[in-house]
């Protein structure tokens, strides 16, 4: 299995750990309370967090703190962005092409526009 | 369980039956979004366009499913040799003499292959939780 930050978060619980202790760090028991599956099927979506890097279990005493440790999310939210910058590229394209095509428009039909453009700034 | 998709927005100051053209002409695609050979705005129809980066080019292949002139079109998107679908609608929305525009790309997380360009797209399921939670927490911490 992989284990890397994509692998983190592929499974909906796993999220919803992260998610809890981004909040506040918990121990095992608190985080499991939360959840209707198993108390060690829980402790395996902690194991493969915490291999994955994204949570750091801390002993205190007695107890065991789930801490999350978010900076390989910052590789994620890159991946993200080329999805992200992929539609901006193509709706600025268009709000470029609604743009010039417009203005190609107004040269017949530019009186009209006009008067549109001189009513909006009044209204404003 | 879904995963929840990639939404983007945007305002244009044109009406929304200029917008639909612009998303439904073949001759004014071009201009802005990809070059393709023929285009109509029917459910079912299928159209292909070449894209991506300078190392690599993807044959895109779309099929209409939703139609709804003025208002909303919606169409599958897949590559070719990839598995998986994802689903990309347009929603138009009048706002005075503008259009918002809404961008709802799905499915993102069923591109499941071993090709180093799509590795990645596997794992992404929660992609929004990351933007909108935890990088926000992050961040802000």
């Amino acid at each position: 299995m992989r284990r890397d930050v994509f692998q983190a978060i592929a499974d909906p619980t796993r999220r919803e750990i992260i998610n809890m202790i981004t909040r506040e760090s918990l121990n095992l028991n608190s985080v499991a309370e939360n959840f209707d599956i198993s108390r060690p099927a829980i402790s395996k979506h902690i194991k493969i967090l915490s291999e994955c890097g994204l949570l750091i279990i801390r002993q205190q005493g007695r107890e065991r703190i789930c801490e999350a440790n978010l900076k390989s999310l910052k590789e994620v939210s890159e991946w993200i962005g080329q999805y992200r910058e992929f539609w901006t590229s193509k709706l600025d394209a268009l709000d470029n092409f609604l743009k010039t095509s417009s203005s190609s428009k107004r040269k017949t039909t530019s009186k009209k526009s006009t008067l549109k453009t001189i009513k909006k700034t009044k209204a404003k | 369980m879904k995963q929840e998709p990639f939404i983007i927005e945007r305002t244009y100051h044109a009406t929304p039956e200029k917008v639909w053209k612009a998303l439904t002409d073949k001759d004014e695609m071009k201009e802005w979004y990809f070059n393709i050979e023929s285009f109509e705005p029917k459910v079912g129809f299928e159209f292909t366009f070449e894209a991506g980066n300078e190392d690599k080019r993807y044959k895109h292949i779309c099929k209409i499913t939703d139609v709804e002139p003025g208002k909303k079109l919606r169409y599958s998107w897949r590559y070719e040799g990839v598995e998986g679908i994802s689903f990309v609608t347009f929603e138009l929305f009048p706002e005075g003499g503008s259009t918002k525009v809404k961008l709802t790309h799905e499915g993102l997380e069923s591109f499941k292959t071993d090709h180093p360009d799509f590795k990645r797209e596997s794992f992404m399921g929660g992609w929004t939780f990351i933007l909108g939670t935890s990088l926000k927490n992050y961040i802000e911490k």
